[in-house]
């Protein structure tokens, strides 16, 4: 029964996918295309064209001194980085201590898991920001990065993926070669669960680059904001001298760092590093 | 160098299922002992026990004189391959082996001069540099044995290393670890669940059967004596036949019975079974249908079902009086499919269990 797809179905298959990737990079066409125009070009309609604004715009976004951009990119990278770092390792070894370990609460310990999983932030905002002002972190970076290595959605993604690549024995090998638990989860667990960690980490790094609502409670200083609050920031400045211009580079720039993670870390998603040491 | 003793040991895992009741087992020093028996019957988790990846629930496990309940795996001086090889997958076949050797803190060069020899042994020098993904089944097999020699264990355990492989190749590597055996001179423990394994492989074979050893001894010995129903039918490819027969006392001893045929069997031990029906076993083999074993009686006359050439001889599915029989002709003797055949059967080598314990009698 080998049905050859038909010359039909192939053209209209390449068509949905054409409208599909138009839909999902035309808008960052729009980006980069406005970043390139001055205010009143973008107001005067779209253009296919670049314009010949890009060096104005961007050191007008780069030399605002209310609009501290350079540290806001240094605060963004320190927090996303540090996010995707400690979402992962620690959700790897929380999965890692309920997958192969036997205890006695080890159900109740994945539905309560679960269960934070289906909580809001905004729920536990009130409290959150009550804690952290009694822990003198209020407008610290500390309280965007710690509580990542609590993180339920990566927890859950980890622990599926060693149900799928992570075979027991590996780690009984481990055990009888000597190795103690933790240099097992190091050396072992860890190096197989490379695409698990590197997909994590882009979901992590990305969610936390672009995440607004938390630091818009905790960071008050101008010197200590990420990104995303001084993109809000700018849109909602002195209306009368709002930059088009200057928020489709702030933008931009905003997006660049994304991008390079992407890239840096896409390999490992493809590289099926776990393939091969167990036969199926 | 160690042998291994267990001493009453139980298993029961923690939702109350007692896997093993109670085991006392002797395997001696350098011996290769095999444990065998069907699926569920003990024989991992006997394995694991003694690798110390199951906690043993009662009783005494010693690898030489050493207790080793509350001993760490890593302590027992013991290796261990998978059915699965269980190579760390992101390593190459060097490292994979000095994996060990590294955590003992074994220097560089000896760690190279041991897997060079044990490289050297299973001919994987031109694969060092690979990653277990780049091996063929057999290959990644012998990088699990590899890994287990350059640690001079004191036991080696095998769990149902084969399973994956095809024929040809378990074949070979068969005789392989066998021979491996042999050179190393260490204890061997090797679980499987094939008997042509067991019967080719092991010193002495353990049959187990739910989590109870049935018999412990020579392959040859669990052959010719299996020590009851269970062993008789587990041991031996085409497997045994069994026969219900009534015991009857004749001028010279005693006889069995069933349909036409009256098996002479001159067992002083039958005297109490007199009247009562015994299970008669009789391996494929001694139904015989050369010309030479006619003549002295207990030849029946069977209709034969199906038949199945080998070649050089031929097994033949039978029916007589009600009971499925299988016999192992030579091909040039045997009758085909909807026939029937006259087969002589050996009362030298008839083996008898009683009905009720299926113990041999």
């Amino acid at each position: 029964m080998d049905k050859k797809p038909s010359h039909a179905r192939t053209v209209i298959a390449y068509i949905v996918l054409i409208i599909l990737t138009f839909l999902c990079l035309f808008f960052f066409y729009i980006l980069v295309i406005n970043c390139t125009r001055s205010h009143q070009q973008i107001q005067a309609g779209f253009s296919f064209l670049p314009g010949s604004s890009f060096s104005k715009n961007f050191n007008s976004v780069i030399h605002d001194a209310k609009l501290p951009v350079l540290s806001g990119i240094k605060n963004s990278l320190i927090v996303s980085s540090c996010c995707a770092v400690l979402a992962t390792y620690f959700s790897a070894l929380t999965a890692y201590g309920l997958y192969a370990y036997d205890f006695k609460l080890k159900k109740p310990a994945f539905i309560f898991i679960m269960l934070i999983l289906v909580m809001p932030t905004q729920v536990s905002a009130m409290g959150f920001i009550n804690v952290i002002t009694k822990m003198g972190m209020i407008n610290t970076l500390y309280p965007l990065i710690l509580p990542s290595v609590a993180a339920p959605a990566v927890f859950y993604f980890m622990y599926s993926y060693m149900q799928s690549s992570l075979p027991l024995e590996l780690v009984e090998a481990a055990r009888i070669d000597g190795s103690s638990e933790f240099h097992t989860f190091n050396r072992v667990v860890l190096p197989i669960m490379k695409p698990a960690l590197a997909v994590q980490a882009i979901f992590a790094f990305v969610q936390n680059w672009n995440n607004y609502f938390i630091p818009a409670l905790v960071l008050q200083e101008n010197s200590k904001r990420t990104l995303p609050i001084l993109i809000a920031m700018l849109r909602s400045a002195d209306f009368l001298k709002f930059d088009m211009g200057k928020v489709y580079m702030l933008i931009t720039i905003a997006i660049v760092p994304i991008i390079i993670v992407y890239i840096a870390l896409s390999r490992y998603i493809v590289a099926g590093v776990a393939l091969g040491g167990v036969k199926e | 160098m160690a042998g291994i003793t267990f001493k009453n040991v139980v298993k029961t895992y923690d939702n109350g299922v007692t896997v093993v009741p109670d085991l006392n087992l002797e395997i001696k020093d350098k011996e290769f002992v095999v444990l065998v028996g069907p699926s569920g019957c003990g024989k991992s988790t006997t394995l694991r026990m003694i690798a110390g990846l199951e906690s043993i629930t009662d009783g005494e496990l010693y690898i030489g004189d050493k207790l080793m309940n509350a001993v760490a795996p890593k302590n027992r001086n013991i290796a261990m391959v998978f059915q699965n090889y269980a190579l760390y997958p992101h390593l190459s076949v060097y490292k994979n082996m000095t994996f060990a050797l590294e955590l003992a803190k074994v220097p560089k060069d000896e760690m190279k001069k041991k897997v060079q020899w044990a490289a050297e042994i299973l001919g994987l020098e031109p694969y060092l540099d690979r990653k277990p993904k780049a091996l063929s089944g057999g290959q990644r097999q012998r990088v699990a044995l590899g890994r287990a020699m350059v640690r001079d264990p004191e036991v080696f355990l095998l769990d149902e290393p084969l399973s994956n492989l095809d024929a040809k190749l378990r074949t070979e590597m068969r005789s392989q670890i066998s021979k491996l055996h042999k050179r190393l001179g260490t204890t061997f423990v090797y679980v499987t669940h094939d008997q042509t394994e067991a019967m080719t492989m092991g010193d002495r074979i353990c049959v187990m059967k739910d989590g109870i050893v049935q018999q412990f001894d020579t392959p040859q010995n669990l052959y010719d004596h299996p020590c009851n129903l269970f062993v008789a039918g587990f041991i031996g490819s085409p497997q045994m036949n069994f026969i219900d027969a009534k015991v009857k006392k004749t001028s010279t001893g005693y006889a069995l019975c069933f349909g036409d045929a009256e098996v002479a069997a001159d067992r002083p031990e039958l005297a109490s079974y007199e009247g009562k029906t015994v299970v008669l076993g009789i391996r494929p083999e001694d139904l015989h249908a050369e010309p030479q074993f006619f003549g002295k009686g207990n030849v029946i006359d069977a209709y034969i079902d199906l038949d199945e050439m080998m070649g050089s001889e031929s097994y033949l599915y039978l029916e007589y009086a009600g009971q499925k029989m299988i016999a192992r002709v030579p091909a040039r003797y045997a009758k085909r499919a909807e026939e029937n055949i006259q087969l002589a059967i050996d009362t030298e080598t008839i083996h008898l269990f009683d009905k009720e314990t299926e113990k041999a009698i």
